[in-house]
């Protein structure tokens, strides 16, 4: 049964044959596709990094332009607002302003219209008391030194 | 002829020997079933190495399953460098064995299936050639400095990696003749014992048996090479 003989020769010869023609007709094609498709899921894996590191990129970038344009928002609400503020205030002073300017003017007038008032009063009170002071002395008081005279005791009584 | 008469005289594995030139004696059944191991194993890869496919499928995701299973085994023992240069080689190992192993357990239907490996020719001559192959495959990558591995780590230990060389195939051919002789006989005797149900039990054990040595020879071999293509 143990029967070391020629056949052992012809089994090395018959192997390497088998690995000749293996080697020539079909291993190549073989391990080629699959060393392509292990270079074809290395590099698909590493595009899909790629897509995935730049998707995050621009992830990044919308959320710091959003975060951009509401801060730009918010400048320009904080603009307005103050622009309202001044644009209130200014229509505020301007009108106290005019409403002063229209007391003002109101009291001058009022003060005018008074002095001219007291004025004619005067006028009345001294030939008033003209006409009354020459009814009482019966004499005709109408020098202009008896009207001075009567001015001066007319305007103690007045500021009295 | 006196093999002849030996073959008839109580052996039950019958390799059929012949004189094909003088001095030269053959076992034909073991060649008839090593072309027929030859062929199947070469249709396969053929077939699947025909219009290969980026996406595999049938034939080549088959033959795809084994060399994937070959190429990190290689990868591991002999790096990438090793795995590239060896691949033919230990490819057509495994194959050729576990094809070799697997067909003898075919049903004994019009033709008599045997494995080739049930005769000790074949294994030694895998062995040898892997021996053989070690050897050259070293000198090719690193020259006489692949040598060197027989006086590490200390010259005393020349004995025993002489020693190595002889046991190694000695051990890789015989565990792999053992085997699947053994199995071949046992069904052969199962068969004579009880016919029914219990040949198919071993039957099964056997193919896993011819797939587990195929495994066993091809990483002992692959150990042989691994230091061709070792760093230092």
């Amino acid at each position: 049964m143990v029967n070391i003989n020629a056949t052992l020769i012809a089994q090395i010869l018959n192997f390497l044959f088998l690995v000749f023609v293996l080697a020539k007709f079909a291993y190549k094609p073989l391990l080629n596709i699959m060393e392509e498709r292990k270079n074809k899921i290395a590099s698909d894996l590493e595009a899909a990094d790629a897509a995935k590191a730049e998707a995050e990129a621009v992830k990044a970038e919308y959320a710091a332009k959003l975060a951009d344009a509401r801060q730009e928002a918010q400048a320009i609400i904080e603009n307005a607002r103050k622009t309202a503020q001044a644009a209130h205030d200014k229509i505020m002073a301007e009108t106290k302003a005019e409403q002063d300017q229209v007391v003002a003017a109101a009291k001058e007038s009022i003060a005018l219209e008074k002095q001219k008032a007291l004025a004619d009063v005067r006028a009345q009170v001294i030939n008033l008391s003209m006409v009354a002071a020459s009814k009482i002395v019966e004499q005709k008081l109408g020098s202009e030194e008896d009207k001075k005279m009567a001015g001066e005791i007319v305007d103690s009584i007045l500021n009295k | 002829m006196g093999n002849e008469a030996a073959e008839h005289s109580g052996e039950i594995i019958h390799y059929l020997a012949q004189e094909v030139a003088p001095g030269f004696v053959v076992h034909m059944q073991t060649m008839y079933m090593t072309w027929i191991t030859m062929a199947v194993v070469f249709v396969l890869f053929f077939m699947a190495s025909r219009n290969p496919k980026l996406v595999p499928s049938g034939i080549q995701n088959v033959m795809e399953f084994f060399i994937d299973f070959l190429n990190g085994l290689m990868e591991g023992t002999l790096g990438i460098k090793g795995r590239k240069y060896m691949a033919p080689f230990i490819i057509t190992l495994f194959m050729f064995i576990f094809i070799s192993n697997e067909i003898g357990m075919l049903p004994q239907v019009g033709v008599h299936w045997t494995s080739p490996t049930n005769d000790v020719n074949t294994c030694f001559a895998l062995s040898l050639t892997v021996a053989l192959g070690a050897h050259i495959v070293g000198m090719c990558q690193k020259g006489i400095s692949h040598y060197k591995h027989y006086i590490s780590p200390s010259p005393a230990f020349l004995p025993l990696h002489l020693l190595d060389e002889v046991v190694k195939p000695l051990t890789m051919s015989l565990r792999l003749f053992g085997n699947i002789l053994a199995g071949e006989i046992l069904l052969i005797v199962l068969y004579q014992l009880a016919p029914w149900i219990m040949p198919e039990f071993w039957v099964m054990f056997s193919l896993f048996i011819g797939f587990l040595q195929a495994f066993i020879f091809t990483m002992l071999a692959l150990t042989s090479f691994a230091l061709a293509f070792a760093h230092h």
